[in-house]
């Protein structure tokens, strides 16, 4: 009876905890929003105030350079620069009008004149103009930028003549890219890198998730914008949303328990051989890095071969006498999974293994020490001095791994890809969101519906790995270990 | 006197209860790899031909096939666009990584704190959702089927996972710059004379893994590389015949082995590189 009070009165408590939990990450939340639009507000009070301060301090050759980029400049007599903004106009000038011009207007039409074999029309195709479009918009952003930093420049200038100091020459500016500003230099290739190839693909399937690109049409058809019509076909219509909704739980469960798995077998298989009974460390550890670095693929494959019918496992099995047993059959839903839990321990454990190992050195001793002076058990160091310390310093790593597993492509691409099941559209019960998108928009050609699911994939994957930063200890409590 | 026999019995039941579950486990991770192993020596190329675990037969005909049989898998070219494909990324990408995680550590400029939270948002978005998109922009710009494409790709990529390296360098002390910086260095003489020597670990752990990546992705050759002669060795692996079982090991097991080697000599840094993205004490 008294136990029963107990474990009540326990339970309220965990979950009232969880209930303040959740309000002070509502409150965090809001006044992170707070502080956000207040910031903004701030940034564009000062803004105004520099561009009121430039217009109506700045003399005739700042004004000159607002008119024609790198007039200012010459006029100042400084020609490098000067003539360097001015070959930056006219090179966009001709660019806007031989060529950015029809494409920015390409962007929002997607293309009037249909192609047809028959009377041998050359029709627009859309997508590539979508495509071209936003390279448009982007050269225009650049523009605009340099435009923004040549009137800066300007205005510069006539405040070091202004007060009688000699402006910056070209070749001191020139050599301050090595010095002050060398992470200008430095930067400039990462970032146009990652601009063409990372996020001007990115902006690219945001825009097609609002166009009907995709099955029946795709170019020489023509393209339109359709708005949300895809979000609500995903969410509502019939094939569309049982199935999304299916794979959505499974995906959440997946990604919980496999980082769940492979984190805590990692920790574990390093406080195992960080254990002082445990003779040639170097050795044991030496399974988990050939696991680790045997590329992925290759296991992947190794194992759907091993589970198969003329696999090692069933050839056992049916040697001992039993029958063989289809792991990856279509019915086998939950096995299937389970094997996907495991297969994917095998790959990853061995680097969370590595990870905690690295981490535990760096764990000071003496906590230990007084820990068992004060009469703590095993168990109980564990849970309040390893772990806490191990998911401080883990936790954006831990993250980063939830949502690699969210989004772990292979290990169902590989066991059971190219499975369709009749209650699932193009799916079986193992794929997640990840498979889905690839089913859809690689072998399938439904990429608008394909775009939209990722554009809901990554809400998901902020939402989830921004609350659980905002709840983790190395977040509330950043002063506590250092 | 008692007590100390019992603490003795429970030390020896603990150690053997470790001993135990360390071998469990370590068969596990040895069992699949064992099996390929032997499976590249069988005979015959199906896997039904074999004795449960073990090959019925065993020859080194699957590897001389593999080298020499070249008409219809030709695994000596595949290998050696792999090669290029993963040393060219590999060598590009660490030099963008290790220059981008530089300027984030020692340099605070105003956008900076933007381009941090840009990463992370950019981070969260499926790796291959845009897929589709980039096959378009390699179409528009004449890459496909080359390998210069892949290595652009791979090593424009390769900056995204700059924290690592960010975490590396912040533990670099900044007074060995400032002392160089009164001694009238530019930050450009500080970056390649004092911090790339010190990072020489870091570069090291960057190399390894942006050399992996493209050597055992799938994805990318498989969606660029239309030409059976361009492949690289995972798509051409998994274009194999389904009879071609030890062929496919034979192949696999000859491009494990170098990396295998890599990361036996190189744990170390593995361990260091792997902590270094977590949270400093």
């Amino acid at each position: 009876m008294k136990s029963n009070v107990k474990k009540k009165t326990r339970a309220s408590v965990f979950f009232n905890r969880c209930g303040i939990r959740c309000k002070v990450l509502f409150h965090k939340i809001g006044v992170a929003i707070v502080n956000f639009f207040r910031r903004m507000r701030a940034k564009i009070k000062a803004t105004n105030a520099r561009v009121k301060e430039v217009l109506t301090q700045g003399n005739g050759k700042v004004s000159a350079s607002m008119l024609i980029m790198g007039l200012g400049q010459l006029l100042y007599k400084q020609w490098i620069k000067g003539c360097l903004f001015l070959a930056a106009q006219v090179g966009f000038i001709l660019y806007f009008v031989f060529r950015g011009a029809k494409d920015f207007i390409g962007f929002f039409t997607l293309g009037v004149r249909e192609s047809n074999a028959w009377y041998g029309i050359e029709g627009d195709n859309s997508v590539i103009m979508m495509l071209m479009g936003i390279l448009s918009i982007i050269a225009i952003i650049f523009y605009i930028v340099l435009y923004v930093a040549n009137v800066k420049d300007a205005y510069r200038i006539q405040s070091a003549v202004d007060t009688l100091k000699q402006p910056q020459t070209f070749t001191e500016e020139m050599r301050s890219l090595l010095n002050r500003n060398f992470y200008k230099t430095a930067m400039v290739l990462p970032i146009l890198g990652v601009c063409v190839f990372n996020i001007l693909p990115i902006v690219f399937m945001i825009v097609i998730a609002f166009t009907n690109y995709g099955g029946e049409i795709v170019p020489p058809a023509l393209i339109d914008w359709v708005g949300f019509a895809n979000f609500g076909k995903i969410l509502s219509l019939g094939q569309f949303a049982s199935t999304f909704f299916h794979i959505l739980g499974w995906n959440l469960l997946w990604a919980i328990l496999a980082t769940a798995l492979n984190y805590f077998a990692g920790l574990g298989l390093a406080l195992l051989l960080n254990k002082k009974c445990v003779k040639g460390k170097v050795f044991w550890r030496l399974f988990p890095i050939l696991a680790y670095a045997v590329p992925g693929f290759i296991t992947l494959i190794a194992f759907k071969y091993m589970f198969s019918y003329g696999g090692p496992i069933n050839q056992m099995i049916t040697q001992a006498g039993g029958t063989a047993i289809g792991f990856l059959d279509i019915d086998a839903k939950w096995m299937a999974r389970g094997i996907g839990l495991f297969v994917n321990a095998w790959l990853c454990v061995p680097s969370s293994m590595l990870l905690a190992t690295g981490i535990l050195s760096n764990l000071n001793a003496d906590l230990y020490e007084a820990a068992k002076v004060d009469g703590a058990n095993a168990f109980r160091q564990f849970t309040r001095i390893t772990l806490p310390y191990v998911l401080f310093a883990t936790m954006p790593v831990l993250i980063s791994q939830f949502i690699a597993n969210f989004n772990n492509f292979g290990i169902f691409y590989f066991l059971r890809g190219g499975l369709y099941l009749p209650e699932y559209f193009l799916a079986s019960d193992t794929d997640l969101l990840i498979n889905w998108l690839y089913n859809m928009s690689i072998d399938n050609n439904y990429y608008s519906i394909g775009a939209a699911i990722s554009i809901i994939i990554f809400i998901l994957t902020s939402v989830i790995s921004l609350s659980v930063y905002v709840m983790s200890p190395s977040y509330k409590q950043e002063e506590t270990y250092q | 006197m008692k007590k100390k026999g019992g603490l003795l019995v429970r030390k020896a039941v603990d150690a053997t209860l470790t001993y135990a579950i360390l071998i469990v486990v370590c068969a596990i991770f040895l069992f699949p790899i064992l099996w390929l192993v032997l499976a590249s020596f069988s005979k015959t190329g199906s896997i039904y031909s074999f004795k449960g675990f073990f090959p019925a037969q065993y020859s080194f005909d699957s590897f001389r096939k593999l080298f020499t049989d070249t008409d219809m898998y030709n695994y000596p070219k595949w290998f050696a666009n792999t090669l290029i494909v993963s040393l060219g990324s590999s060598v590009i990408g660490t030099a963008l990584t290790i220059l981008t995680a530089y300027c984030m550590s020692r340099f605070r400029f105003k956008s900076r704190k933007a381009i941090m939270k840009t990463t992370l948002v950019l981070g969260m978005f499926p790796s291959f959702m845009a897929m589709t998109a980039v096959y378009l922009l390699m179409t528009q710009f004449n890459m496909i089927n080359n390998h210069f494409g892949l290595i652009l790709i791979y090593s424009a990529g390769a900056p995204m996972g700059y924290l690592t390296q960010k975490g590396f360098f912040d533990t670099i002390s900044y007074s060995i710059d400032e002392a160089a910086r009164i001694d009238g260095a530019s930050n450009a003489q500080v970056f390649a004379r004092i911090t790339m020597p010190l990072a020489a670990p870091m570069i090291v752990y960057t190399l390894l893994s942006s050399f992996v990546w493209p050597w055992s992705d799938f994805i990318l050759p498989k969606l660029l590389l239309k030409n059976k002669e361009l492949y690289t060795v995972a798509v051409g692996l998994m274009s194999l015949d389904n009879t071609e079982f030890s062929r496919f090991a034979a192949g696999a097991v000859f491009i494990a082995v170098p990396i295998v080697i890599f990361y036996f000599g190189l744990s170390k840094f593995l361990i260091n590189g792997l902590s270094a993205g977590a949270v400093k004490q």
